[in-house]
């Protein structure tokens, strides 16, 4: 989706600190060559597929669509790529950009850890130095990625600064990247921030509607009804939809972390239910979740990588004009979710994916059995273990846990 | 000339550099904000920045971050500050008063009313550090007709056709930010791409405009004051104040200001 001079309607624009000016242009001018340039997609569709293993497929789900008796249910995998993440499309794009504009270091943020092993791995890949900021809430929530990225040869920088999550190390990756603006390129993970980061993030995860159109076309014959992703940064979402934001026979919902619940500080919803207004904040201007002071607000969600108090300015602006329908699933419905998907279908959705899928299946028993249901697994859940572990409250982790320290501690 | 350069001008005919000094509205409360205020006009600085606490400051380092959050526990309010500060510019009419904060506070208030306000306030000017020039049109008119100085920074990765470009729609004076990175002591790796040499990066700045020119980010020393005698007007202490403060209270601070006058 094409920006106009970086806005989508009235959410996005290029709000940084002067020392970041220089360079954040530079990435413009790289990025408009790059992205008509037609050996370096080419490098790049190749490098999907050599290295995270694209096309993802279509997976049809018999028992899931028998079970919920209306519309048919298909899964978009990009659970199986490489990393186990949609964020493998990104960083491959971004890493040879890098490349292309001969920078040799990059900075990424997370916040699942995600994009955190996405960066590390493209960066070994890349011969790039890499250096990843994770808010410290949610290090001990994803600590398995966070000894990955630092097995890859990643600097992993733990913020302890306000709430210790994905905004922060925003934050602090935008600081990083002033005290090297012209030598360090920041390696954004969503469709969020300064211009160009939407719209090239966006494009470099178009891949996964470009494949979904073609194999639906291939696999039933028509385009899909609906199409459902979840909503955290929006970078999945915006890759899966934009390819039929012109099919007005397809309906795109978004499905963001409702949480706990609607009070201040429990849930991540920053369109739908009207919790989020218009703020400038983090490099761009979107929906926020904010006080009446401008502040913003402390998020919650069961899923790391969807706790984020901003949005994507293209979902901001789609769900302004309509186009996308977006809606919230709470954390107990995302449990229920995550569990049909892999006693019905043997697939270990990512808790973020979990929320799509939770959204769907409230959805899919009214609609009628002709129509087709696509969900986006956005990653595989395998990195949840020790959340879910808890959430299903599985007798034997602990004690599993207790028993493997003692043998470390001896050893 | 606007108002704020006609000031900065004369107290300049007297003085080899002048001293503007940073306080967080609202740290560690917002009496004690104000008290600390007050001193640092008592002992004479020139301007007074006052930063208005947003919860994400991407240009500022630990000092002030940490600062920013645990004044907004006092949950302090835009149009409280703007009172308070009016207080102040009434008692000390031979200083003047910045305001400074992020984006979307400023926004959330109503970016089109703050400037009249403002300067009902008496506030000369306001710093703004991610509101780019480009994207400031009807801010800046709100300005011209609140007679109120908006503030631009100048950075040393600021290309020359760009710092033509910002010097050709400042008034009142500009802030140019010494070095890469975030205010305080450095905290990140600067990279290995070689600085301009400050004293030339603020001699193309001299030769580019008349304006007066503030130098800040890192400022903490006497010595680095005067280094800057000639080159600029005004020295910006922000993170090295506070960081003094911290260190021993309202009187560690008037010190360190006496330090920086030599």
């Amino acid at each position: 989706m094409q920006s106009d001079k970086g806005f989508f309607g009235r959410f996005g624009g290029s709000y940084i600190p002067e020392i970041l000016h220089a360079s954040q242009q530079a990435l413009l001018d790289a990025w408009n060559q790059a992205r008509v340039d037609s050996d370096f997609l080419a490098e790049v569709d190749r490098e999907l597929q050599q290295y995270s293993g694209r096309p993802t497929p279509l997976t049809p789900c018999p028992n899931l669509t028998r079970e919920l008796g209306g519309a048919q249910v298909f899964l978009k995998r990009e659970d199986l790529n490489h990393s186990g993440a949609h964020k493998m499309n990104n960083v491959i794009g971004q890493g040879l950009l890098v490349k292309r504009m001969g920078k040799k270091r990059i900075i990424a943020e997370t916040g699942a850890g995600q994009h955190g092993v996405a960066s590390a791995l493209i960066a070994a890949r890349l011969g790039l130095e890499c250096t990843i900021y994770m808010g410290a809430r949610d290090i001990e929530r994803q600590y398995p990625n966070v000894f990955w990225m630092k097995q890859l040869g990643a600097t992993v920088v733990p913020v302890t600064s306000g709430g210790q999550t994905l905004r922060d190390a925003l934050d602090e990756a935008l600081r990083d990247w002033s005290a090297d603006p012209s030598g360090s390129h920041y390696l954004l993970g969503t469709a969020c921030g300064c211009a160009p980061y939407p719209e090239m993030v966006a494009e470099f995860q178009s891949v996964i509607g470009r494949e979904v159109r073609a194999q639906s076309l291939q696999q039933f014959g028509t385009l899909p009804d609906s199409i459902y992703a979840c909503v955290g940064g929006g970078s999945n979402a915006a890759g899966i939809m934009l390819p039929f934001i012109d099919d007005q026979s397809v309906e795109l919902v978004g499905v963001e972390a409702g949480g706990r619940g609607p009070a201040p500080g429990d849930h991540s919803i920053r369109l739908s239910d009207d919790l989020g207004s218009p703020g400038i904040a983090q490099g761009f201007a979107t929906m926020f979740l904010q006080d009446d002071q401008g502040q913003l607000m402390e998020t919650h969600s069961i899923a790391a990588g969807l706790d984020y108090v901003g949005v994507s300015p293209i979902l901001a602006h789609l769900n302004d004009t309509g186009r996308v329908r977006m809606t919230a699933a709470n954390d107990d419905e995302v449990m229920h979710a995550f569990q049909a998907l892999l006693r019905l279908e043997g697939i270990i959705p990512a808790l973020e994916s979990s929320h799509a899928v939770a959204g769907a299946l409230r959805d899919i028993p009214a609609m009628s059995p002709d129509k087709k249901v696509v969900i986006n697994i956005s990653g595989r859940g395998d990195k949840d273990i020790f959340n879910v572990a808890s959430a299903v409250k599985d007798a034997e982790f602990g004690p599993f846990l207790q028993r493997y320290l003692a043998r470390e501690l001896q050893a | 000339m606007s108002k704020l350069q006609t000031f900065i001008e004369q107290q300049r005919k007297e003085k080899p550099i002048l001293l503007m000094t940073h306080v967080v509205y609202g740290y560690p409360t917002i009496d004690e904000s104000l008290a600390l205020m007050r001193d640092l006009l008592n002992e004479g600085v020139e301007l007074l920045e006052v930063q208005f606490p947003f919860s994400d400051p991407s240009a500022d380092g630990p000092s002030i971050l940490h600062a920013c959050h645990q004044a907004l526990q006092q949950r302090p309010t835009l149009a409280r500050c703007l009172e308070d500060i009016a207080l102040l510019a009434e008692d000390f009419p031979a200083s003047r008063i910045l305001l400074m904060s992020y984006l979307n506070p400023l926004y959330r208030y109503g970016l089109e009313r703050l400037p009249a306000d403002a300067a009902a306030a008496g506030i000369a000017g306001l710093i703004i550090p991610d509101l780019p020039l480009e994207l400031a049109a009807d801010f800046r008119h709100s300005c011209v007709e609140a007679r109120i100085e908006p503030i631009w920074m100048l950075t040393p990765e600021t290309p020359p056709a760009r710092m033509q470009q910002i010097c050709d729609a400042a008034s009142g004076m500009l802030y140019c930010v010494s070095r890469r990175g975030v205010t305080g002591a450095d905290s990140h790796n600067s990279g290995n791409s070689q600085q301009v040499p400050l004293e030339d990066y603020l001699a193309a700045i001299r030769a580019t405009t008349p304006l007066p020119l503030g130098v800040g980010f890192g400022i903490r020393t006497g010595v680095q004051v005067k280094a800057l005698h000639g080159m600029a007007d005004i020295a910006v202490v922000g993170s090295g104040l506070l960081d003094a403060f911290n260190h021993g209270g309202r009187s560690a601070a008037l010190e360190q200001v006496r330090s920086l006058r030599g």
